[in-house]
């Protein structure tokens, strides 16, 4: 079985409904014949530079026009786009350059300095490309028709030790990701989607995807910006559906007013990245009770793995609901062996979906991939712990490892101490996630000083903001005397991370 | 620029130094600079920002009033607020 790939939906899109908006902007609207000739261009440039199909080109942009162009050039071109947080900072530039081999890097003017820094530190192998502008070419570069299983992304994850692993998604998985979402979210053409979310999130990019693929109209802001602008678009662009993690909805929620406001266009909200807190998922639905609230789970390893269809809010709160179409899921207990209902397990993910593996990673991928029973069919070990209800609805039960979720985004605490350890007065630290309405854990960082030296806590802080991508830096230092000991002697996590 | 609207910029900067420039020792904060552009806050940071102004005012903020145009800089803020105080 193969699916069609990503590679040619907004060419196809554009042959279809030529005058047809594609990208909305702050001041600015692109119609699909006009951001395919933008990506023609850009996708010859890319080919005259010597990146051959099949090579890694990383992608650092603020959300706009040209991280879109980005990104669909270097598909059309038949490379594999490696997205890079737009926060993040020369060493973790220079690490994902390192680590994939990357043989361009295409960046926004802003991004320039972090990205040259990056590149240099690298070894200076990548091109670097700040601006789209340096890559238009006038010639036509043929459009590329991508093999199933070539590499089309590489996206990054964290996990709780041995820095960022890259994830495989082969052409194929990635358009049959595409049609899943496309099928259980009813998306056509007539769509209007915002996006607030970075296009170098798996869960923001699946909104591009899916746009350019039904020829909807994805409504691209820089950021979540402020509540008012919110609200604004969903009215002034009559929206129709609102992605957002439960940072973007709890702070939605704290707009007095907003259940006095109808918007008769939108038509359903999704929710992932962590879970909304049930409160939150009521007053949401009261907020927006016209729209259907699709709550979700997935992993950069598979892009998207459950969602719980909306009729079934009330029935079963708490569940993130069924395997995406096309899919299927499981609970395994340590042996490897299936588990019945309510008996807690580690979730199993079957499809086509399911990533080829990590990167130059092969002890890493034997962990967590097998081959399926059907052709381009994967099986991953998603290390989450679930159960299920008696009608096979899953649940999300708790975490292996020890990431914060911080934003909808991972936050490995080991990172965050590496960089606070840079200070050389620091004697101890643990970093650890605290419950937050805002934020779903908010990042606490302990730390006690070396004998005679002093420790400042706003001066930790900007040590992580010059080293850390945003979402890393903690909203909280706190300076002990000595970091406190469980019965084992080592540092209580546990303690601290109750706040 | 009045007394007024004066009393609002010194009190925002005042306010913004203890909360948020002190992460950014190398920015000089103009009172025209957009606070979002400079990377100063982010949007939960505007969170603690409006609750700030309302309570520092005493002013009823309209949700759809929580945007750049009213919150983006300290000038933009000391407008807001002298128009919600003659309102």
């Amino acid at each position: 079985m193969s699916f069609p790939s990503v590679a040619e939906d907004l060419s196809r899109s554009a042959e279809r409904d030529p005058e047809g908006v594609a990208l909305v902007v702050p001041d600015r609207e692109v119609t699909f014949s006009e951001l395919d000739g933008l990506v023609d261009r850009a996708a010859a440039g890319v080919r005259e530079s010597g990146v051959q199909p099949g090579d890694r080109v990383g992608i650092m942009f603020a959300n706009g026009v040209d991280a879109v162009v980005a990104i669909e050039a270097t598909l059309r071109a038949g490379a594999a786009i490696m997205p890079i947080n737009p926060t993040a900072k020369h060493d973790r530039v220079s690490d994902l350059l390192h680590r994939s081999e990357a043989r361009a890097l295409l960046c926004d003017a802003e991004r320039a300095g972090e990205a040259t820094a990056g590149v240099e530190a690298s070894g200076g192998k990548a091109m670097l490309f700040s601006g789209i502008d340096q890559l238009s070419s006038d010639a036509t570069a043929p459009h590329e028709t991508p093999g199933d299983d070539d590499l089309g992304a590489l996206m990054h994850t964290s996990g709780s030790t041995g820095g960022p692993k890259g994830v495989m998604h082969c052409h194929s998985g990635l358009g049959f990701v595409t049609d899943s979402i496309i099928d259980y979210l009813g998306i056509t053409q007539e769509d209007r989607v915002l996006n607030l979310l970075p296009l170098s999130f798996g869960y923001g990019l699946t909104h591009l995807l899916f746009c350019m693929r039904t020829g909807a109209t994805l409504v691209l802001e820089p950021g979540v910006g402020l509540p008012g602008r919110i609200l604004k678009l969903l009215e002034d662009q009559r929206i129709t559906g609102l992605p957002g993690v439960p940072t973007v909805f709890q702070m939605l929620l704290t707009l007095r007013g907003l259940a006095d406001r109808t918007f008769p266009d939108l038509r359903f909200l999704t929710s992932a990245g962590a879970a909304l807190p049930g409160p939150a998922i009521e007053e949401v639905r009261r907020a927006f009770s016209g729209a259907e609230l699709f709550v979700m789970y997935g992993q950069t390893e598979c892009f998207r793995t459950c969602y719980l269809p909306p009729d079934q809010l009330d029935v079963r709160p708490g569940s993130v609901g069924v395997p995406i179409p096309g899919t299927d899921t499981w609970i395994e207990d340590d042996e490897g062996n299936p588990v019945g209902h309510g008996v807690v397990g580690e979730l199993i993910v079957r499809g086509p979906h399911v990533m080829q593996g990590y990167w130059r990673n092969p002890r890493a991928t034997i962990e967590r991939v097998r081959q399926g029973r059907r052709p381009r069919e994967r099986v991953l070990a998603s290390n989450d712990l679930f159960r299920t209800d008696e009608e096979g609805y899953l649940y999300f039960v708790g975490r292996r490892d020890d990431i914060i979720k911080s934003r909808g985004e991972k936050v490995p605490p080991r990172e965050v101490e590496e960089v606070i350890h840079l200070d050389p007065a620091v004697h101890e630290v643990a970093v650890v996630g605290v419950p937050d309405r805002l934020l779903g854990e908010a990042v606490h960082a302990h730390v006690s000083a070396r004998e005679g030296s002093e420790l400042d806590p706003g001066g930790l802080k900007r040590l992580c903001a010059e080293h850390l991508e945003d979402y890393m830096v903690p909203q909280q230092v706190v300076i002990h005397d000595e970091l406190p000991r469980n019965q084992n002697n080592k540092i209580d996590r546990l303690l601290l991370s109750q706040g | 620029m009045t007394e007024a609207t004066a009393d609002v910029r010194a009190d925002m900067r005042a306010y913004l130094q203890e909360n948020f420039l002190y992460m950014h020792p190398n920015v000089e904060l103009k009172d025209e600079d957009d606070f979002l552009a400079a990377g100063i806050i982010d949007s939960l940071g505007f969170v603690e920002l409006v609750e700030e102004v309302q309570s520092r005012y005493g002013l009823t903020i309209e949700d759809i009033e929580i945007t750049e145009e009213n919150f983006g800089s300290i000038n933009a803020i000391a407008q807001f607020v002298a128009s919600k105080q003659s309102s």
